[in-house]
């Protein structure tokens, strides 16, 4: 290759992405500075209907004007956004919405409430095949929503549930542009170059993305809605770096203002080298535990279950695992898999199993489990109290728990082999039960429907979320409201009939001060009944350059709110 | 010579066929697929099934294995089902990206290789040539990850000489000028340039030292010399041009790597090329983007093989293929 052609490839590499920022565009409000944030993973596709990585979520919340916005104190509360007004009908299963007459999209085109109606269509289409269609699950068909006019609609359910979560599920889906995607082919969506620029009524829009590289964004100058919305920052960047080390001297060096999940072994020398930095907390999103796989008879009688949690040091662990070098720990002890950010639904109560060998060691023998050979390890009709514990690759924190579990469990006598498997393959393994025991984790939804995880695994009955709860009996027929369902994230096999009941009565109350007593007693009864360990529930350290005011990071998102972000004029860094 | 390279042609078929075969059954033996990045703990078990076949997944492995022999009949590789983008479309998205990286380790790392194994050659058993066997095994044996942090920790982060990673100021490109940007690119191209193109050009530096070595002892170079030739014309015009027989052939082999990019060094510098896609493709069990890519990297190696065979014919006038 001559020098021409590698000049030439230097032009072409690395330009291959979409339009690049408008810079000749008259501001039509005061902006200033640059926030630069370094991101894992790519953006992939910008239809929300469609859409899967992080960083597409990150950048829809930022172009789209959101049909009801949320904001999170102990639970989401909504606050108006493109709807100014929503209201429940008296038995809870309509909910009607006025919405904005001044929402435009960036060709002037109004959003009205058929752009919405054309969101769900889509996620409803089977063509479509949306990952995010369980939205519309309890939706009557043709009236979710009901467009009455430009403003008015309704959202038709077919029966009452926790309003928190029906909230969720008719703004989950922002306003679509109709006349732009009306007429696409919804097999092929996915493949629509809206995916990869699309039209913008929100407060920013996208000016280039440049694959695997970075993705900008500018505000929307065409943006017609409140003022409030208006974006202070004259661009966001977000950088592809997929290597934490190389993220981190970034940071270092000030090349970027904003990295997620900065590990907890270099928050401390961080903070002291690095004035410039805030370091922020932001928890209680995911969580690890130990499931014990109930198909298998090692893990059938809940002493022994609890036996093993007692154990445990799961203090000392968090000692060692979730700790700044000062020795601040970045986690608290798990209860559930309810999160304590829910503070209203979470049980504050529970008391976690205290760390008592001698205790673990008599609740095993009352089991029936004692050395009757000597040789260390616990046996029961000749069989010990051997088993696997297996884990995925690619998480030093766990492969280092496994460790410590395994130390633990055999001073109680019980004899811990460790497996490593590919992520894949241990997932897969979770959902076919094909495992003894498995250290493995959740993230946490910020509302809450324990059935995926705890609802007894095949039941066939009553739908819990199904219309009529009065069918008499369900043992025989297969019908509308009489369902079998799988839940194949029960990975354990529990099996509660008294947790069954809670939580279809749960999911069956609407205002959520009424259901929250009846999650609470439902976290009592699984935490006695040990199906998991539960171990912790993580902080994440979000760095985050300080020039900037007004920053939302919490529990919703690492970045929220991009519009209020701001740089105070005489600490700018960058002049564009 | 034709007779040769049409007989090598005809071999290509049976290989692509081959690699295409390995690669999908191997992608189709390891567990879970390329669907479970769709699902949640909400998926139901019937939009589970509608996303499975909507993505022909539910479909025999051996139908959808001769599907896909008969779209490459027709270079038709198919739609990422993680991306839902075209293969094709893929492919040129990151592979100038890696042409550029490797190209310019091809052109700038390899002379210098070549010109240190020759000068240690020449000077065999000088402190010269000591220094730079050892500096060259030092560094045929690092791994290229561990020297690409080390370049970044030095050369960006304590002495802040060049960029640590991308390939342009994310902030700034937009308003530079086309020189300013072909400078800033080149500005970043140099750290992951050599960490990529160290480990080659020490080894490009021993295979041409032992060229040299071998090429220097015989008789027609003792005739030259004999004959009242310059010493620099010796080792310019006879040894030289006999000594590059061996890396000529490591230059064509080296051809796919122009294609297939470093996987390490592409992470660490967070460089968008052709390793990235094919381990993130085949992390994600993207059966289609995984294919394309082999199926683009077996044409390489093959194309590197037949221009190996040629300039080799071409440079030594005693080699014939019938």
């Amino acid at each position: 290759m001559r020098i021409p052609a590698l000049l030439a490839l230097l032009a072409i590499a690395g330009c291959s992405g979409d339009s690049g920022p408008s810079q000749d565009a008259e501001k039509k409000w005061e902006t200033r500075d640059t926030l630069v944030i370094a991101v894992q993973e790519d953006m992939d596709n910008l239809i929300p209907v469609v859409s899967q990585s992080a960083a597409d979520s990150y950048i829809e919340g930022a172009i789209y004007f959101p049909t009801i916005d949320s904001e999170f104190d102990c639970s989401l509360k909504k606050i108006p956004a493109l709807a100014t007004e929503w209201n429940w009908s008296d038995d809870g299963t309509v909910i009607s919405l006025t919405l904005r007459d001044d929402i435009s999209w960036e060709d002037g085109t109004k959003v009205t409430a058929n752009d919405i109606l054309f969101g769900y269509d889509l996620v409803r289409d089977p063509a479509v095949a949306s990952p995010r269609i369980s939205y519309v699950q309890h939706a009557i068909e043709g009236k979710f929503p009901l467009v009455v006019d430009d403003t008015h609609l309704e959202f038709h359910f077919t029966h009452a549930y926790d309003r928190d979560t029906q909230a969720a599920h008719i703004s989950a889906i922002p306003a679509l542009p109709k006349h732009l995607l009306g007429e696409a082919d919804r097999a092929s969506l996915r493949k629509h170059a809206f995916g990869k620029s699309p039209m913008s009524a929100g407060p920013f829009r996208l000016a280039a993305h440049e694959p695997g590289q970075r993705i900008v964004l500018e505000p929307n100058w065409n943006f017609t809605g409140p003022e409030e919305y208006r974006p202070k920052l004259n661009r966001v960047i977000l950088r592809v770096i997929p290597e934490y080390a190389t993220r981190l001297i970034e940071l270092e060096k000030g090349t970027i203002d904003l990295m997620q999940s900065v590990q907890f072994e270099d928050v401390d020398r961080l903070a002291k080298e690095h004035p410039n930095l805030r370091l922020v907390r932001r928890g209680w999103r995911s969580m690890d535990y130990v499931a014990w796989n109930q198909q298998n008879d090692l893990f059938k009688d809940v002493k022994v279950r609890r036996a093993l949690t007692m154990a445990m040091d799961v203090d000392h662990m968090m000692s060692q695992l979730l700790t700044s070098d000062s020795g601040e720990v970045y986690g608290r002890r798990s209860v559930g898999t309810i999160t304590p950010a829910l503070c209203g639904v979470h049980n504050d109560d529970i008391q976690p199993l205290p760390h008592n060998l001698e205790q673990a060691k008599a609740l095993l023998a009352e089991a029936g489990w004692t050395d009757t050979n000597g040789n260390g390890v616990v046996d029961k009709d000749g069989q010990e109290l051997s088993f696997t514990l297996t884990t995925n690759n690619g998480n030093p924190r766990r492969a280092k728990a496994a460790v410590f579990i395994q130390d633990y469990l055999k001073q109680a006598g019980v004899e811990v082999k460790i497996e490593t498997l590919a992520a894949n393959t241990f997932f897969e393994n979770l959902r076919k039960k094909d495992y003894q025991a498995a250290l493995s984790g959740w993230s946490a939804g910020l509302f809450v429907d324990p059935s995926t995880i705890w609802h007894s695994d095949v039941t066939k009955g009553v739908d819990p979320q199904a219309v009529n709860h009065e069918t008499p009996n369900c043992s025989d027929t297969v019908t509308d409201n009489c369902v079998e369902r799988r839940y194949e994230f029960n990975f354990v096999s529990y099996n509660s009939a008294k947790a069954d009941e809670l939580i279809e009565q749960g999911l069956r109350t609407p205002v959520p001060s009424e259901s929250a007593p009846i999650w609470q007693e439902l976290q009592q009864v699984i935490y006695e009944d040990q199906p998991y360990t539960f171990l912790w529930w993580m902080d994440e350290v979000i760095a985050v350059d300080s020039r900037f005011e007004n920053t939302s990071i919490d529990v919703l998102a690492p970045f929220g709110n991009l519009h209020d972000w701001s740089v105070p004029a005489d600490k700018v860094k960058y002049e564009r | 010579m034709f007779k040769y390279l049409l007989r090598k042609l005809l071999l290509v078929l049976p290989l692509l066929i081959g690699v295409v075969t390995l690669v999908f059954f191997l992608i189709e033996l390891s567990p879970g697929d390329v669907a479970d990045k769709f699902f949640t703990p909400e998926t139901t078990p019937e939009v589970r099934q509608q996303i499975i076949a909507k993505y022909g997944l539910d479909k025999p492995a051996w139908f959808r294995y001769l599907l896909l022999i008969k779209n490459l009949a027709v270079l038709e590789f198919g739609t990422s089902i993680a991306h839902g983008r075209d293969v094709t479309t893929l492919i040129w998205e990151y592979l100038p990206n890696t042409l550029l990286l490797s190209s310019v380790t091809l052109l700038v790392i390899y002379p210098v290789g070549i010109a240190l194994g020759t000068f240690q050659g020449v000077r065999q058993g000088s402190l010269f040539d000591s220094t730079a066997s050892v500096v060259s095994l030092f560094f045929y044996s690092m791994p290229s990850f561990w020297l690409a942090l080390m370049l970044q920790l030095y050369f960006s982060y304590r002495f802040d000489l060049l960029p640590t990673s991308g390939m342009h100021d994310p902030v700034e490109y937009d308003y530079m000028t086309r020189p300013e940007q072909i400078v800033d690119t080149l500005k970043h191209i140099i750290l992951p340039g050599v960490a990529m193109g160290v480990a080659s050009a020490a080894g490009a530096a021993r295979y041409m030292r032992s060229s040299i070595l071998e090429v220097i002892r015989q008789d027609f170079v003792r005739t030259a010399r004999a004959k009242g030739l310059p010493e620099s014309t010796v080792i310019r015009k006879h040894v030289i041009r006999n000594a590059m027989l061996p890396i000529v052939t490591l230059l064509g082999l080296s051809l796919p790597f122009l294609f297939s990019g470093s996987v390490l060094i592409e992470i660490v510098f967070a460089w968008p090329g052709m390793g990235r896609l094919i381990v993130n493709s085949i992390f994600s069990q993207d059966t289609p983007v995984v294919i394309g890519c082999f199926f683009v990297f077996t044409l390489m190696v093959v194309i590197g093989n037949l221009i190996a065979d040629i300039s080799y014919a071409l440079v030594d006038p005693r080699i014939k293929y019938d």
